[in-house]
């Protein structure tokens, strides 16, 4: 039977879907079981190597055993495994004594900051890399278009941290216009525009960082498909008919590019989420990716499991989101 | 030369590019297992922070160490370190793609999960999970990337097999008589060599930047010195004119051999279209 043609998906679509969605079911429960059983399988007591780095003491055997039982590492490695699953999933990520707060506080209070340098950088990157793709995609071969590919390939050369050291190095330190680290001033200000415009001020750089990082794999994707379609029937077409400017390019290479941008979008998730670890990592910027990373430094194992387990469910859930909207865009064909 | 030449067999004449380049990383093996006799030592002396002078060329770092030696010798660590892990990946995905292609039910089926999976774990959480317990060392970054990249290879390897697989020269010499293993190093490794070098050098790229990207964050082993370990000491010199000598030079040496590798790469992606455009 042949699917029906129309609104909708087929049922071989759903059922990639579906697909999609066990398997990054499973790609979780492994990194949660990862998790928790790494520490384990390391050579050594995991006890120790949670002591040694906060109170170096001699301890009782008993008082061993009870704080064994207390930081959850009595019984065997599969009965601890299955209570550190259970204690994430119910939601309950522990307390961090570094920071002296729940973990879930924690994370609460850094999401919005990497969210926010993820919504500012997003325009920029799906901005100039699409326009500039479809630029040098819809004359392959012409002078813009060598000198643009150019300047990419040279791009993406450059490792993204070194470019977000290098805006950093001119446009906070060498020419101080902005702000070198931070999300906000040390005394933020009262009134909420000025508030606003200072968090936009700290957030300007680490976006364009973050930014420059996507557009160059946006622009190789947009280019290579705006050329495919600039030797297509309906494209000569048009053009012969005197359609250009900007119309052909948003009618005729805009609509067209959309599931293959939509496609891209839902690896670079993945992408954007590791770079903006870098990102705020350079700036100092007190997103979720610094608070990361700083876990791993201090070794707050309870942050780091907590932060893991929530990234993970994250990017997992808006990579399928993607996907699922790329299948639908597909389907116009 | 009255004596007949030892027939050279026509795979080598026909890929004397690929053979050279083969050769060069032999030698390439060679040099980086050398190099530690041959560089100068790398030891801290009381010259802190010092800018390049005809003593020390590109200056000193913060505890006294002369950059250019510390240059050299992150060189032939970071690149090895690059090829080895590009060539493992390539190694795990090319035995995925062989299973798929051999067993192509159960295999098949397999191999494409794994694959799928393999695309949606989030390296950068399984990396600071692993190194937040135990900062890995020379081999087991190698082990490590290779695990996280392999899945980028196996459809494109899948699909070059396949398709050399189904062609009418195996088929004849097949029916000839061939055995398989004469067939794979006289008809499939030939035709299939120029995908697995761009595949290669593609994996190399990527392993410099993770790699480059772990040690900048300064997550593997304190005393593996890399170029991009040598930028994680510069980060906190951006505020003083040592950026200079600290950053630029490791910063150059990883664009550089990163552009050298683009170039490579897309030189022989030309070569193999215009291969393909002649015999199609």
């Amino acid at each position: 039977m042949r699917p029906k043609a129309g609104i909708g998906i087929s049922r071989g679509k759903a059922a990639a879907l579906l697909r999609g969605l066990l398997q990054r079911l499973a790609v979780f429960v492994f990194l949660l079981v990862l998790m928790s059983v790494l520490p384990r399988l390391l050579p050594g007591d995991a006890l120790d190597v949670l002591m040694d780095s906060d109170v170096q003491r001699d301890l009782q055997e008993s008082e061993r055993s009870a704080l064994r039982d207390q930081l959850g590492l009595g019984g065997t490695l599969i009965e601890q495994v299955g209570r550190d699953l259970m204690r994430l999933l119910r939601g309950d990520f522990g307390y961090s004594h570094l920071h002296g707060a729940p973990v879930s506080r924690l994370l609460a209070d850094a999401l919005p900051w990497t969210a926010l340098l993820i919504a500012l950088a997003t325009p920029i990157f799906l901005g100039v890399g699409v326009i500039f793709g479809i630029e040098a995609g819809r004359r392959p071969g012409a002078r813009l278009d060598r000198i643009i590919t150019t300047a990419m390939s040279l791009l993406a050369s450059v490792p993204p941290f070194v470019t977000a050291m290098a805006l950093l190095l001119c446009f906070a330190i060498l020419w101080p216009i902005l702000p070198t680290g931070g999300a906000e001033p040390l005394f933020p200000a009262e009134a909420p525009w000025p508030h606003a415009r200072e968090i936009a001020r700290h957030a300007l750089l680490p976006a364009c960082a973050l930014a420059l990082h996507e557009v160059v794999r946006y622009f190789f994707v947009v280019r290579g498909e705006a050329a495919g379609l600039s030797r297509r029937a309906f494209v000569i077409n048009a053009r012969s008919r005197g359609i250009s400017g900007w119309r052909e390019r948003r009618d005729y290479y805009g609509r067209n590019l959309l599931p293959v941008i939509c496609a891209r979008l839902s690896q670079s998730v993945a992408t954007l989420f590791t770079a903006s670890l870098f990102v705020e990592v350079i700036f100092s910027y007190p997103g979720v990716g610094s608070l990361t990373y700083q876990a791993v430094l201090d070794r707050d194992y309870a942050l780091l499991q907590g932060a893991i387990a929530v990234l993970a469910a994250l990017v997992l859930s808006l990579n399928w989101i993607f996907d699922a909207l790329t299948d639908i865009l597909a389907h116009r064909g | 030369m009255s004596a007949p030449t030892p027939r050279i067999p026509q795979t080598i004449t026909r890929y004397r590019r690929q053979v050279l380049g083969l050769f060069a990383v032999v030698i390439l093996t060679l040099l980086i297992a050398a190099s530690d006799a041959l560089l100068p030592a790398y030891v801290t002396s009381t010259d802190t922070l010092q800018p390049p002078s005809a003593r020390h060329w590109l200056g000193t770092n913060d505890i006294g160490q002369s950059v250019l030696t510390g240059l050299l010798r992150a060189t032939p660590v970071t690149v090895g370190l690059a090829l080895l892990t590009a060539a493992l990946a390539l190694l795990i995905g090319l035995t995925m793609a062989g299973l798929a292609v051999v067993f192509p039910k159960k295999g098949r089926a397999v191999v494409l999960h794994l694959t799928d999976m393999a695309e949606i774990v989030p390296s950068i959480l399984l990396l600071l999970l692993v190194a937040a317990w135990h900062q890995p060392g020379a081999a087991e970054i190698i082990l490590l990337m290779a695990v996280l990249t392999w899945h980028d290879d196996v459809r494109i390897l899948r699909s070059v097999l396949l398709r050399e697989i189904g062609r009418e020269n195996i088929r004849l010499a097949r029916h000839m008589g061939a055995s398989w293993p004469y067939l794979l190093l006289h008809h499939i490794l030939p035709a299939i060599l120029p995908t697995l070098t761009g595949v290669y050098l593609q994996n190399v790229v990527q392993a410099v930047m993770r790699v480059a990207g772990l040690a900048f964050l300064g997550l593997t082993a304190g005393d593996l010195l890399t170029w991009g370990s040598m930028l994680q000491d510069a980060t906190g010199y951006l505020h003083t004119p040592a950026w200079q000598w600290l950053l630029l030079p490791p910063a150059l040496c990883l664009t550089g051999f990163l552009l050298v590798l683009t170039t490579l790469d897309q030189r022989q992606q030309r070569h193999a279209r215009l291969r393909q455009g002649a015999n199609p």
